[in-house]
């Protein structure tokens, strides 16, 4: 599913962001990215959302080479991802159902479909009595379960979950890394980039370290160590 | 793009217009400033057009020959003058039929005073080539090629008063382009404007539209969408107001300029105008507001 071959990042001042970085993530895996601020997660991330290009090396994700894709395919590729951010970022004009529907909108689906899919994953994350509520009428944790909803609508290949928990309390949290599980339990591939050391202990899952930009370790059923 | 993400799109450029309330009225506004004055010039023009049309086909020029020209020799100047260049139309009048006809209006209820002339005809040498030209613009130019053929004793032209109308017309068209030429230039900025801020209020959800996988046709369709309703809005209320108010247009313009009602007998009508001038102001309004649009949109959303 990915696959970082030597992959290094530099911006214009100071090391590398990410320093020949080779990953490889099987499909249906389920893989927690973990490190201190500064170790190359973002960059990680917005590498894979082709947000950035990298300096060296060769990113593939899903069969993407990610270097030869045009601008024009960079769209369909997209929407093979499905992405949740630590701030949320719902729009606060449209309710529950709007926000969720905007995702399928946005890749064109026909309107009977949209009508169809978003009551079901609305179901799926437990917000199907809310779909009526705006953002601000929903707690922090309904919220990210809403752009959870946004980002496996349109059946994404892969979840990025870039600190989803960062914001949330410890029960939401957990009801959050449920929720990516479930999703993962249906044959996604989620990569989770996180602080929480509490979750991270508690599933036992992949655990990929990043230290100074590099993989400083790569465990299977690991646990959190940031030292 | 498919119908279901069209309605989609112009939901949301509904939407932009409304979120910008205050630029979007400015914009409107300068436009329907812009489409008034284009129709009002435009409703002259037609009208001064047809009054010119009308009296290109009614004024013509007399030639007259010198004494004792031949029958042969008035055949030939008729042919020459025939093949000139912008001349549609040339009709003979006989010395008898040119005292026939004078007589019959000079003498009109006084017949017997015609009649004292007996078989005298006082217009004996007044055989005459009556010539219309195509466009009144050439009628001097013709007027001069008549005159160098040898045995024409005079060329007579009334086109004084079409040429004065000439003048006007060329006056109020080189007038309307430059007014609404700085009014379209002030439209397209005042759309960019609208179109811009749009932009930088959407910036979260363009940013998100982005990560889902939107296309760029995609993020930016409300955007052209929205320069499109603003042009078409902005040329809509001008082309209404123009319906209501035509006839009253027309009545003050014919007050003022008294030239225009004595010069012809009819005008066209107001479906004769609107025929043109709808198709023409909606084409304008939208173009201006597309042109806005994508040149904002091109300019400010990388996508």
């Amino acid at each position: 599913m990915i696959d970082f071959d030597h992959v290094s990042k530099s911006y214009e001042k100071g090391q590398p962001a990410v320093n020949d970085i080779t990953l490889h993530v099987d499909k249906g895996e389920f893989v927690f990215v973990v490190g201190e601020s500064g170790s190359g997660k973002s960059t990680l991330i917005k590498l894979l959302l082709h947000e950035l290009m990298p300096t060296n090396g060769q990113i593939t994700v899903n069969d993407h080479v990610l270097s030869t894709l045009r601008h024009k395919d960079i769209p369909k590729y997209r929407r093979e991802i499905g992405v949740v951010f630590q701030d949320f970022r719902l729009l606060n004009d449209r309710n529950v159902y709007e926000n969720v529907a905007f995702a399928q909108h946005v890749v064109e689906t026909p309107v009977w479909r949209i009508r169809k899919r978003v009551p079901e994953v609305l179901q799926m994350v437990g917000l199907a009595e809310k779909y009526r509520s705006l953002p601000r009428q929903l707690s922090g944790g309904e919220q990210q379960r809403v752009a959870v909803a946004r980002a496996i609508v349109n059946k994404p290949a892969l979840v990025l979950a870039d600190e989803p928990t960062g914001n949330l309390d410890p029960r939401n949290s957990l009801d959050i890394m449920n929720l990516l599980q479930k999703i993962n339990d249906n044959g996604t591939t989620v990569l989770v980039v996180t602080h929480n050391r509490e979750l991270v202990d508690m599933f036992h899952k992949r655990v990929i370290t990043m230290r100074r930009g590099i993989i400083s370790s790569d465990v299977e059923e690991g646990k959190y160590h940031e030292s | 793009m498919s119908l279901s993400s069209l309605f989609y799109n112009f939901r949301q450029g509904f939407k932009n217009i409304w979120r910008n309330r205050m630029f979007s009225m400015a914009s409107i506004t300068t436009m329907a400033a812009c489409i008034l004055l284009f129709s009002i010039f435009f409703s002259i023009l037609i009208n001064v057009n047809y009054i010119i049309r009308t009296l290109e086909e009614e004024v013509g020029i007399s030639v007259l020959f010198d004494e004792g020209t031949t029958d042969e020799r008035i055949k030939e100047i008729g042919l020459t003058i025939m093949d000139m260049e912008h001349v549609t139309d040339i009709s003979f009048t006989s010395a008898e039929e040119a005292w026939e006809e004078f007589s019959r209006e000079y003498f009109e209820g006084n017949e017997e005073l015609a009649e004292s002339f007996g078989s005298d005809n006082p217009l004996a040498y007044s055989a005459s080539y009556t010539v219309h030209v195509d466009e009144i613009e050439f009628q001097s130019g013709v007027v001069a090629a008549i005159e160098k053929l040898e045995n024409v004793r005079k060329v007579n032209q009334s086109a004084s008063a079409v040429n004065t109308l000439i003048g006007f017309n060329t006056l109020v068209t080189y007038g309307s382009i430059a007014i609404i030429a700085i009014l379209l230039v002030v439209a397209v900025f005042l759309i960019s404007n609208t179109v811009s801020i749009g932009i930088s209020v959407r910036r979260h959800e363009i940013a998100i539209m982005k990560y889902i996988g939107a296309t760029d046709s995609f993020v930016r369709a409300p955007f052209i969408v929205e320069g499109f309703l603003l042009g078409a809005i902005g040329a809509a209320i001008p082309l209404v107001i123009m319906i209501f108010a035509y006839d009253k247009l027309i009545g003050f313009v014919l007050t003022r300029f008294e030239i225009l009602a004595t010069l012809s007998s009819s005008l066209p009508t107001a479906a004769q105008v609107f025929q043109t001038l709808i198709p023409v102001g909606l084409a304008l309004g939208v173009g201006i507001g597309l042109f806005g649009s994508i040149i904002t949109v091109r300019k400010h959303l990388s996508v």
